[in-house]
């Protein structure tokens, strides 16, 4: 009674313009966030068979779930409607018995940026088959030289529909749904690249994480990438100081090492410094200036990179590796922002997909059985939520209805939503009333 | 001139802080949690165990600094504004998966200067090159590690450097190759090698004597006075560590404060 008396008064508030609409709708949100749990009210039925690896909500309607599963199924699921009362069973499930389907486990399944008509999924069987989802047919396939773990699409390309595929062979591959061919190559890893994720700010971009512990920042107009995130190169705060720059994130050892192309994105001037190669140490081969910052072994983990994600706004990109460690980064500066997350051990083995707000306050990260809720500015633990029996592998967060969907190895989909008193549920109807014995 | 950055405005709080610490007659109890990451260095470093009488310097983990100070990214940045103003050094240690050891800069050189004691003894000739190490690589490196070629570059100001100069660093312990790239080198403490197998082993000697309880837990205050067979290092010392590495957690009972062993 408390809480709806207060919500009264806010609205009266935002109708009277003391409280700006938008932060009216912001507290509301943050305040069912911060009450997320297992829901009452929504659950998912799972098909699969096998450990879930992956799921995603499309970001045109928010309303269907995608997920891929270790016993080769992918599955759709409306979110918004249930099928049954307050259970959500697939629409379709796609698995092994299909003339077309995976061979074995689908590592990643994504929905078409602009539609819902199409979806891409990767799998382990060296395959990435391009779906139509009304027909449940394969409409391109792409064959890669290993087995596949992430693939990403860009949510703002306007001009381009490629996929970007990280696979356990150390050049990350782009592939051309219009032309059906492969466009071009990346190459500067030096082991497998576990997790692929485009900018959100530039549809030219893209950033790859791989097994040797690199963080690489790509301009797919151009050869090479532009930069290499580096552990030991830190600023103490979300953004630099703006006088003291040139102090933070310059040492003394830049002026020996060899000419790395370091600056930020964007810049279009090339200021390479190549007469800078020192005399003294062996020669080096003269390479096309781009490709330099494959010589750039800088690494973001003490380990593989084992999951990648951007804030909204593009300006900071959270690390997951298998050091353990979850490092937040400031794109612009390409620096560790050093807020440490208390996550004690972390899954190694298998890319991990974790989830952030859309106001980039909260993220959530699966740390082995349980799913942690950080604050994303200071590290602290708001919350775990606690409900799978065996490792979380991915958790995706839908910013319309504040509610966490999370997939683990014990194939269960568990959704966590704001906890929803029995005096709200108006909807339900004469339903509710009846039980088994009524007819 | 001690080198005290200004961002600790609490130097007399301080000093009557290290008075008060009889040394280990205050229970850990008391003294698990400080308000500022310096204190908890310069009390932990008070409190390292004196083992081998002088010639191991104190260092301390970085899982203790987190065990003693609420927020961590507070820790991690302050140690950061610290390292960079040459107050201590950090060093990537081999036991565990992100294992640091801190140590203030004082200590590292009297470390090595104990170091090329032992070892003037036996060579004679090329200890030079630990002049050179002190005096050029390590004011302008900062960082855990350096390359190959640079640490060549930075050796060759004080003289001319030859690959037995290098040898001679490795030997000492001052210098570790990186197995995963073998142009690069990780600094290291020299002499320390069976203290961190101590290390090593007196965690899990602390976790397995909680996890033979019946219910994992055990009140600190009995806890501490237990002595560890395999470690010459003290119980606080690796309580500290494995409570800031997450393995053992604190709850606070009418009682005391227990430790049980964290599940998850």
């Amino acid at each position: 009674m408390h809480r709806h008396r207060h919500v009264w008064k806010q609205m009266r508030d935002r109708e009277a313009g003391k409280v700006r609409p938008h932060s009216f709708a912001n507290r509301i949100k943050s305040n069912r966030i911060s009450q997320l749990q297992l829901s009452n009210h929504k659950d998912i039925v799972s098909p699969h068979k096998g450990a879930i690896n992956s799921l995603q909500i499309d970001s045109t309607e928010g309303r269907y779930l995608l997920s891929a599963a270790s016993d080769a199924s992918v599955a759709v699921y409306d979110v918004q409607r249930p099928t049954a009362i307050s259970k959500h069973t697939s629409l379709f499930v796609l698995d092994k018995h299909h003339h077309q389907g995976h061979k074995y486990a689908v590592s990643s399944a994504i929905w078409y940026p602009i539609d819902t008509g199409l979806f891409v999924t990767g799998s382990y069987d060296h395959h990435i088959n391009v779906w139509d989802t009304n027909t449940t047919q394969v409409v391109v396939n792409f064959k890669m030289p290993g087995k596949v773990h992430r693939t990403a699409m860009s949510n703002l390309s306007t001009s381009h529909m490629l996929i970007a595929a990280g696979t356990e062979d150390v050049q990350v591959r782009l592939c051309d749904i219009a032309s059906g061919a492969f466009a071009h190559t990346l190459s500067g890893h030096r082991d497998g690249v576990m997790t692929v994720e485009w900018s959100n700010s530039s549809e030219w971009v893209l950033v790859t994480g791989g097994c040797d512990g690199a963080i690489r920042f790509w301009d797919i107009r151009r050869a090479g990438c532009f930069l290499v995130l580096d552990q030991s190169r830190t600023q103490l705060g979300r953004r630099p100081p703006v006088l003291k720059r040139s102090m933070i994130t310059k040492d003394s050892s830049t002026k020996l090492r060899a000419a790395q192309k370091k600056h930020a994105i964007g810049s279009g001037s090339r200021q390479l410094p190549i007469g800078r190669v020192p005399s003294k140490g062996p020669m080096k081969q003269r390479l096309h200036p781009g490709m330099l910052s494959t010589q750039d072994r800088a690494t973001a983990h003490y380990g593989a990179v084992t999951g990648l994600k951007a804030t909204g706004d593009g300006m900071y990109l959270l690390s997951a590796g298998s050091d353990s460690r979850l490092r937040l980064w400031d794109v612009q500066s390409g620096c560790d922002t050093l807020v440490n997350f208390e996550t004690v051990r972390l899954q190694t083995n298998k890319p991990l997909q974790f989830a952030t707000t859309q106001d980039a306050t909260l993220v959530f990260v699966p740390c082995m059985r349980s799913v942690k809720a950080f604050d994303m500015w200071s590290g602290n633990m708001n919350s775990i939520l606690r409900g799978h029996y065996e490792c979380v592998n991915s958790c995706w967060f839908n910013q319309q209805d504040q509610e966490l969907y999370t997939g683990g190895n014990d194939r269960q989909i568990l959704v966590w939503s704001p906890a929803r008193s029995i005096a709200d549920e108006m909807d339900e109807g004469p339903a509710e009333d009846q039980d088994n014995w009524s007819s | 001139m001690e080198n005290i950055p200004e961002s600790s405005s609490k130097g007399t709080k301080r000093r009557r802080d290290e008075d008060s610490d009889g040394g280990n007659s205050s229970s850990l109890e008391d003294d698990l949690i400080f308000t500022d990451t310096l204190v908890a260095l310069r009390i932990m470093r008070a409190q390292f165990p004196p083992i081998h009488k002088g010639s191991v310097e104190p260092f301390i983990l970085k899982s203790q600094l987190y065990s003693s100070v609420k927020d961590r990214t507070q820790v991690d940045r302050e140690l950061e504004s610290l390292r960079r103003d040459k107050v201590l050094r950090l060093f990537k240690l081999n036991t565990g998966q992100d294992d640091h050891a801190i140590m203030f800069l004082d200590d590292y050189l009297n470390q090595i200067d104990h170091v090329v004691k032992r070892m003037e003894g036996k060579k004679g000739g090329e200890c030079e090159v630990f002049g050179w190490f002190k005096i050029h690589v390590l004011d302008s490196k900062l960082e855990t590690g350096i390359e190959h070629q640079e640490l060549c570059s930075l050796l060759s100001l004080g003289g001319k450097v030859k690959d037995s100069h290098i040898s001679l660093l490795i030997n000492a312990g001052i210098l570790t190759r990186q197995l995963i790239d073998p142009n690069k080198y990780w600094f290291a403490i020299p002499n320390i090698g069976s203290l961190l197998k101590g290390l090593v082993q007196g965690r899990k000697e602390v976790i397995s004597l909680l996890s033979r309880r019946r219910y994992n837990e055990m009140m600190m205050a009995s806890l501490e006075k237990k002595r560890l067979r395999m470690s010459s290092l003290d119980m606080r010392f690796h309580l500290r560590d494995l409570i800031g590495s997450g393995y053992l957690r604190t709850d606070q009972t009418p009682t005391g404060l227990i430790i049980r062993v964290s599940k998850d």
